[in-house]
């Protein structure tokens, strides 16, 4: 066995069609870079062997004949003239090549050469196909949303890098596996299922969506929106399903985040608007009462001097009518607005609406370097409420309640304790307690009255407008002592019977 | 000007807080003054008239608290009693560091407001009159002479005549003389007295 020259060598590296040298007995000699490309060989494995090895099985067997034939003087036409035959790829694939034969010159024992030219194209659609596949691999990957594609069965036969992601388990533990009941949260099971029928029933191609969880293999939830459209066969069969995902978690956090806030908002702005409604009230109020007490006054002193002007004591009696009058209507005006709040109440958790108000009273609690505690019973029946007016007569009671401390001696702290609990009724009571003085018995008497303050700053219409929303929801604002001492407001709300349909 | 009459102005927007204040003033036996708005007062006020002001808090326009400060830009040393509708201690606590005599909470007892007035009017009464003692003392101080100031700043720190003499390098009798001339001119009949005055007028 000789080596072919180096020269012969360079040459078969520069050809571009795939060249094969073989020796007398069909071993091969050379095999250049084309021919590694066209059958999948290196040249390392493959010089030694017999060429039949790239050949379909029936002319592999037949090959050894030819050789013999031909070097036995037989017929030389299969030299030179090319011809059309089907060969094999090491993956054992077959594919047709233009192959030409010829005796390298000066052989001996005889050297043959083999140009192989691929006519086939099937490499090169193979290549197409295989980079395409990549692309569309990539396009899969690439994609920000979960794309999985099922059988009818609802077997999954393909999923992308984000839905792997999401569902925090390799490709080849869901390739294969039931979708639904693999990958979708429990509760959501039956939703999916119903989405998967009707896009293996629907006759469209336009996108259905729905929108079910998902459950990671670590068990967390997460809320997709999925676009599904049903794979057809030529016969418009529906053989699967392919789905896109958009994980909207994030986003439904945001938004319920959002919400809460506003929520928040809402009945900050609301007593906001209370306080300052109060303070204008209070004003405006206070103008006729100041006039009526000033005329009545001046009426007195006047009807007790000797020579009583009585025409200016009429004016002044006249003007007294008036202001009465002008208070009455500034009255009239803050019930119609009182009224025109509109009562949303709905079954709600006594405690929930309490902790939700604890983050907003903190800082009323720093404030007044205190603390704001619960002490909330367990497994309370739901009450039928407005959340954000009890929240309000709440923050107006907590409020108070720390207001009420006065100054806080030798760096003591001050807690106000909002409790709940079960009444012997079975209904719920929730009453806000403090450790200050409590109330002084003509206080006691006085509390409730609207305008009614004990505090400088005071509107007088904060526990009357409290003890309003509390009788709007059929129950009563009282107040009783605090045990060892201070004030404890409460209320008791009726218990919600939940009507079952 | 000692027997230019008290006046307590009124300052209120509301007509009928107004006018009962004006009429319950009256029937007191004071002496009043309405106006509308802290602009109206404002433009005829003059810092001389004496008496005191009640003024409401919460006006359209200039509120009270903006009228307290005009006034105070001007010099006018007019007690000033707020009134309001609304009790409201940071603003309280502002008319006060500013210098208001009292704050009273709408509606009040006549007695809460004319105590209060009474009070006042006895303040603006005592600081006048305390201004026109030490305009008083001021013009004595101007006539004496350059030695007799000496004189007087030596004796009223307690310094004996004869201490007096030592220090001014003069005899004792000029000092007596210089002294006698001192208590004359300064119409003073003690030492203690003379003291006094020149307490009244070093603050």
């Amino acid at each position: 066995m000789t080596a072919p020259t180096p020269e012969v060598l360079a040459l078969l590296a520069a050809t571009l069609d795939a060249v094969v040298i073989i020796d007398d007995r069909g071993r091969i000699l050379a095999f250049n870079a084309s021919a590694e490309e066209m059958f999948g060989y290196r040249a390392s494995d493959a010089i030694g062997r017999n060429v039949s090895m790239l050949m379909t099985s029936t002319d592999r067997a037949a090959h050894d004949g030819y050789l013999k034939n031909y070097l036995a003087g037989g017929d030389a036409n299969v030299l030179r003239r090319g011809r059309d035959v089907l060969v094999r790829h090491r993956d054992g694939s077959e594919f047709s090549v233009f192959l030409s034969v010829d005796r390298l010159p000066g052989t001996s024992p005889p050297q043959f050469v083999g140009f192989l030219h691929d006519t086939s194209l099937r490499r090169k659609a193979l290549a197409t196909l295989e980079m395409e596949r990549h692309v569309n691999r990539l396009y899969l990957d690439l994609a920000q949303v979960m794309l999985v594609a099922t059988d009818r069965a609802g077997l999954v036969q393909l999923v992308n890098q984000r839905a792997t992601r999401v569902l925090r388990k390799q490709g080849p533990e869901i390739v294969g596996s039931n979708w639904i009941d693999n990958c979708v949260a429990p509760e959501d099971r039956a939703t999916a299922r119903t989405a998967f029928r009707a896009l293996l029933m629907s006759g469209s191609d336009e996108p259905q969506i729905s929108e079910y969880r998902v459950r990671s293999a670590e068990g967390e939830d997460r809320f997709i929106t999925w676009r599904g459209v049903a794979l057809r066969d030529r016969e418009n069969v529906a053989t699967g399903i392919m789905l896109s995902g958009e994980d909207i978690t994030d986003q439904r956090r945001a938004e319920s985040e959002a919400h809460k806030a506003l929520e928040r908002m809402n009945s900050v702005s609301r007593l906001a608007t209370m306080g300052e409604m109060a303070a204008g009230i209070s004003h405006e109020l206070n103008q006729p009462l100041a006039a009526i007490a000033n005329y009545a006054q001046a009426c007195a002193r006047l009807l007790r001097m000797p020579a009583a002007d009585i025409p200016e004591i009429t004016g002044a009696l006249e003007q007294i009518a008036n202001q009465a009058l002008r208070a009455g209507e500034i009255i009239r005006r803050i019930r119609s607005l009182v009224r025109n709040e509109d009562v949303r109440r709905e079954s709600q958790d006594i405690n929930e609406l309490i902790r939700d108000v604890h983050g907003l009273l903190a800082s009323d609690a720093r404030v007044h370097d205190g603390r704001l505690a619960l002490d909330l019973a367990m497994q309370l029946p739901r009450v039928m409420v407005d959340g954000v007016q009890i929240q309000q007569v709440l923050m107006n009671l907590v409020h108070n309640a720390f207001e009420a401390q006065g100054p806080v001696h030798d760096g003591a702290t001050f807690e106000v304790r909002i409790a709940t609990r079960l009444t012997d009724t079975a209904d719920v009571e929730v009453s806000v307690n403090d450790l200050g003085p409590g109330l002084a018995g003509e206080v006691e008497q006085k509390i409730f009255e609207p305008f009614f303050t004990t505090k400088a700053s005071g509107t007088g219409l904060g526990l009357a407008i409290s003890r309003s929303i509390i009788k709007a929801h059929d129950a009563r604002l009282g107040y009783r002592a605090n045990q060892p001492r201070g004030a404890c407001f409460y209320f008791v709300l009726p218990a919600h019977q939940e009507t079952t349909p | 000007m000692k027997d230019m009459p008290q006046t307590v102005f009124v300052v209120d927007d509301d007509d009928a807080v107004r006018n009962s204040l004006r009429m319950l003033l009256k029937s007191a036996g004071v002496h009043a003054e309405v106006s509308a708005s802290a602009q109206e007062f404002l433009s005829t006020y003059q810092a001389s008239q004496p008496g005191c002001l009640v003024l409401d808090v919460r006006m359209p326009g200039m509120s009270g608290l903006e009228m307290q400060h005009e006034l105070n830009l001007r010099g006018a040393t007019i007690p000033v009693i707020f009134i309001t509708g609304h009790g409201d201690i940071p603003m309280a606590v502002e008319a006060m560091q500013h210098g208001a005599f009292d704050f009273l909470q709408k509606p009040f007892r006549d007695q809460d407001l004319l105590d209060r007035v009474q009070r006042a009017l006895t303040r603006d009464a005592d600081y006048r009159a305390r201004l026109r003692h030490t305009d008083r003392i001021r013009e004595r101080l101007a006539s004496l002479s350059p030695r007799e100031r000496e004189v007087l700043e030596l004796v009223t720190q307690g310094k004996a005549n004869k201490m007096v003499a030592g220090d001014l390098g003069v005899s004792q009798r000029t000092v007596e003389i210089h002294r006698a001339h001192v208590m004359q001119k300064m119409e003073a009949g003690s030492l203690a007295e003379l003291v006094r005055m020149m307490m009244a007028v070093a603050s």
